[in-house]
């Protein structure tokens, strides 16, 4: 992309005003998405994003300048700015760059960029196909199938020069069912950091399937009763409980302001002790998966919290100056544009002991939340909420009835403490994180947990 | 390499490959920020961003690609990465592109130029000052002060060739207040503000944060039940924001909201009218023409309960047999051409707040909705939402409650507003979309509180 020669003059002119620290960062990326709507090819999305950051600290202050001009020319500029904008003063700083190759975790058999528009296409009608024709209740089914080639490049003023290829695919299925005059919605989505390999493993006719039979079994459910009671969330996406509930409030980005219930609490129990919950980039081939994060430290197994001892934050360079805290390898963002910050990669509450059918059958009355969908939170009081997408009624110890409608509300520090049972089935499911550094792709898993008592919204 | 040398490029090579109908949208987006925390700058940032997308009629279907890389190689191949997305797609609806010399309504932007670095950082820090003036405020206080240009242009093969340059300032103020005793309780509370620098008020806007967040402190959970729910402007418009893709024509069209076949059809009550105006007198981002190109127009989308018109772009009126109402939009230079609505605001009715709070009785205020994203179907109209805000008791607002939820059903909510305020709120969008509601009584909502 940018010649070591290059960055080494750039990082020179953007510390040339009395920066600690200079970094750059260049991507060149690929997004491509099929889209499918009611069985035919509708839009196919194709974008080229390509441009470099240049960000300098100097203390506890940091300023980022971005450009879409990769020329010498267009980077000796945007670091003019950013160091123009950090101080005034003068300074001589030499900068020598030394390649590190961080090796590839990841491998990808067949590269996405290189398959026709045309076989895209083939799998993803296999998945919409496969729901259309689950039901005649299914009414409209709408299927992507996406796939990023994202290449970056960091350098810094500490002498780092490095590289990696990020490659991810997703299919995703939504399918409309409508029963008896009732529209509801299922929906499918996995993903990888894998080529066109994953479905060797992932069926598109299962895709399909899961979400036409979600969706005709919720447009089939009364609403969800609202009240406070016990919870069994199941394994997979379910895992979202603990992403908003917890793991927002252990980033940096909300711990270095004094802007998370959980400052200030390392070495303390927070959460109950049946809770082990670890962020893990190092997962070969996994959604979350990097070799390195974007500012050019690699990737770690962080262990957030121990038998319910709080461990670790995720924490990124700049954020960690003010905490006296090393990085972690969480420093992610979107794309070049926005200011890279502490952010989840694949983060999951470890196995645990229980049984799954002792953890429903110790719930007398309350919910099983078989799927979850996205939520989100607010650090600051630790207040958070999720959708449940897929839910059933526990009587008597007993999974009855499917319920539609139902959301979960609670405050993270008390939800975790109640966390009390942990069962062994563990799965991840893929997500789109959104934070102040962009939309980015992360894990959430657990296996089935159950949560003595949380705030169910219904009606 | 400068748009319009690229554009000849593109030009060149759609020749060489016999493609006749074409667009180019070109947008560039610069944006400069201070933010400032315990009194000091801690962040600073200067982005200049945009990009090329291309749209191309080959056999009747559109294509697109789109770059951030302007040069000769990117030029030919954007025209031919297009071209190739074309020949994949099978959707049966004919594609158009705008005609050119259309008439377009003038708006007033702002060219004047941007605040200096130094302006940015001192705004930043009077900001801080603004907060830490402020009763109850601690640290994690942070103020933002930004300054953003935007330019759009659009071309096509039929003559269209379209520029829109805009710009304004902004402050965010984030107030982070305590309950005054160790470890206790924080709440906290922001306030967006757009316009020129110098005519910010920051003290009125540390204010209305600062209050906000402590109004919030102490706050106790609702009782579950269904009751009356008084939504203030704030939370009105987050959920029309989410809604506001049920007046699509397009997701209409694809099975995908549930207003097919309502037009002129009674889908509110009848104190309802829903207005889509580009030329809004507060909006940020005043358009004359949408993203296909069009003029765009003010129109009731519901007026006086009565499904008036859905949104159109050019495709979707065709289809239709209409006119398209101007309301092509892109979340980004890069994306698909989809419908949205400008400043959408629901038409203020006679009541004060106090005088709704009264007419519910007994009840809860709500003045915040999360998680809108996962809680709230688009397609069923269902929504079970994380909300905050304040008990009505007796007619009155009373103690703040959070940590509930309310649930309900679009469709539903719209046939049962029983009253709309004259309280509306400026928009804060930076985008040429933007929500604004008065606050509005609906009767009989669930709660899930304790």
């Amino acid at each position: 992309m940018i010649s070591k020669e290059i960055c080494e003059r750039v990082l020179q002119k953007a510390a040339s005003t009395g920066a600690d620290y200079a970094e750059i960062f260049a991507e060149n990326t690929l997004n491509h998405t099929v889209n499918l709507v009611g069985g035919k090819v509708d839009s196919v999305h194709d974008a080229q994003i390509a441009g470099a950051a240049v960000r300098v600290f100097l203390g506890l202050r940091s300023v980022m300048a971005t450009t879409v001009d990769t020329t010498e020319a267009g980077l000796l500029r945007c670091a003019q700015r950013a160091a123009e904008a950090l101080a005034e003063g003068k300074a001589e700083v030499s900068v020598t760059l030394r390649e590190r190759l961080s090796g590839d975790i990841h491998p990808i058999l067949v590269a996405p960029t290189s398959v026709s528009n045309a076989d895209k296409a083939a799998l993803l009608k296999e998945a919409c196909a496969a729901a259309s024709g689950y039901d005649a209740a299914i009414v409209q089914v709408t299927g992507a199938l996406l796939d990023v080639d994202h290449r970056i490049l960091v350098a810094t003023s500490e002498g780092l020069w490095t590289q990696d290829r990020q490659i991810r695919t997703r299919m995703m299925v939504n399918a409309v069912a409508e029963v008896n005059g009732e529209t509801q919605t299922g929906g499918c989505r996995p993903g990888a950091r894998r080529g066109m390999e994953l479905f060797e493993t992932v069926d598109p006719r299962e895709v399909g399937l899961h979400a036409a039979r979600q969706a005709v079994t919720m447009a089939g459910a009364g609403y969800c009763p609202a009240g406070v009671m016990p919870v069994a969330i199941g394994n997979g996406f379910g895992g979202v409980i603990f992403h908003e509930a917890c793991g927002h409030s252990l980033e940096a980005s909300s711990v270095a302001y004094g802007n998370s219930q959980f400052c200030g609490k390392l070495g303390q129990k927070i959460a109950h002790e049946k809770v082990t919950a670890i962020d893990d980039g190092t997962i070969p081939n996994d959604w979350g998966s990097i070799n390195i994060d974007d500012e050019g430290t690699p990737a770690r197994r962080n262990v957030l919290i121990e038998n319910g001892v709080l461990k670790s934050y995720m924490i990124d360079k700049f954020n960690g100056r003010r905490m006296g805290m090393a990085p972690t390898g969480n420093a992610r963002r979107q794309s070049f544009s926005f200011v890279p910050t502490s952010r989840m990669t694949n983060t999951f509450i470890a196995p645990g002991n229980d049984k799954n059918e002792d953890i429903i059958s110790s719930i007398e009355y309350g919910l099983y939340a078989k799927e979850m969908g996205g939520g989100s939170v607010n650090p600051v009081t630790g207040e958070f909420n999720f959708a449940v997408n897929e839910g059933y009624l526990i009587r008597n110890g007993k999974v009855c009835e499917p319920v539609r409608g139902a959301s979960l509300v609670g405050k993270g520090s008390e939800v975790i403490q109640k966390i009390d049972m942990v069962g062994s089935d563990l799965l991840c499911g893929q997500g789109m994180c959104g934070s102040s550094s962009g939309s980015i792709p992360t894990n959430v898993g657990q296996p089935l947990i159950r949560v003595s008592s949380i705030t169910v919204g219904g009606r | 390499m400068d748009f319009q040398t690229f554009r000849q490029f593109v030009a060149d090579e759609a020749a060489a490959l016999r493609i006749e109908a074409y667009e180019l949208y070109y947008e560039l987006f610069e944006s400069t920020s201070a933010s400032a925390f315990r009194h000091e700058i801690n962040e600073f940032s200067s982005s200049s961003e945009g990009g090329v997308c291309l749209r191309c009629l080959v056999n009747g279907k559109m294509g697109y690609a789109s770059t951030q890389l302007l040069s000769e190689e990117s030029a030919r191949a954007l025209v031919r990465r297009a071209a190739d997305n074309a020949a994949t797609l099978e959707n049966d609806q004919p594609e158009y592109l705008a005609e050119g010399g259309q008439n377009y309504q003038d708006v007033t932007t702002n060219d004047a130029p941007r605040p200096t670095a130094d302006a940015l950082r001192r705004a930043a820090l009077a900001g801080q000052d603004a907060l830490y003036a402020q009763a109850g405020v601690v640290d994690g206080s942070e103020t933002q002060i930004f300054s953003e240009r935007i330019c759009i242009a659009i071309c096509n093969s039929k003559g269209l060739d379209l520029r829109y340059e805009n710009s304004f300032d902004g402050a965010a103020l984030a107030a982070v207040v305590s309950d005054g005793t160790e470890g206790g309780e924080k709440a906290n509370e922001y306030k967006i503000s757009l316009g020129e620098l110098d005519k910010l008020d920051l003290g009125a806007d540390a204010a209305e944060a600062a209050d906000g967040a402590r109004a919030a402190l102490g706050a106790g959970v609702p009782p579950t039940g269904a009751m009356p729910v008084v939504f203030s402007p704030k939370a009105m418009s987050q959920l029309l924001g989410t809604y506001a893709g049920v007046f699509s024509a397009e997701n209409v069209q694809k099975g995908l909201s549930l207003l097919k076949d309502k037009e002129g059809e009674t889908i509110a009550a009848p104190i309802v009218t829903l207005v889509d105006d580009p030329f809004y007198a507060k909006s940020a981002m005043p358009m004359p023409f949408d993203a296909e190109g069009s003029p765009t127009f003010r129109k009731n989308v519901i007026e006086n309960g009565v499904l008036n018109t859905l949104l159109y772009n050019l495709r979707t009126a065709a289809a239709a047999g209409k006119a398209t109402t101007g309301n092509a939009a892109k979340e980004n230079y890069d994306a698909q051409v989809e419908i949205q609505p400008f400043t959408m605001y629901l038409a203020s009715g006679e009541l004060t707040q106090e005088q709704l709070l009264e007419k519910a009785g007994n009840g809860v205020l709500i003045d915040f909705l999360g998680g809108l994203h996962a809680g709230a179907n688009t397609i069923s109209g269902d929504f079970s939402l994380q909300s905050a805000g304040f008990l009505i008791e007796n007619g009155k607002k009373t103690a703040p409650v959070r940590s509930f939820t309310v649930a309900g059903n679009f469709f539903s909510l719209l046939k049962g507003i029983a009253a709309v305020g004259n309280d509306p709120k400026t928009p804060t969008s930076e985008s040429p979309t933007a929500f604004v509601s008065p606050s509005v009584l609906v009767e009989g909502l669930s709660i899930a509180g304790k």
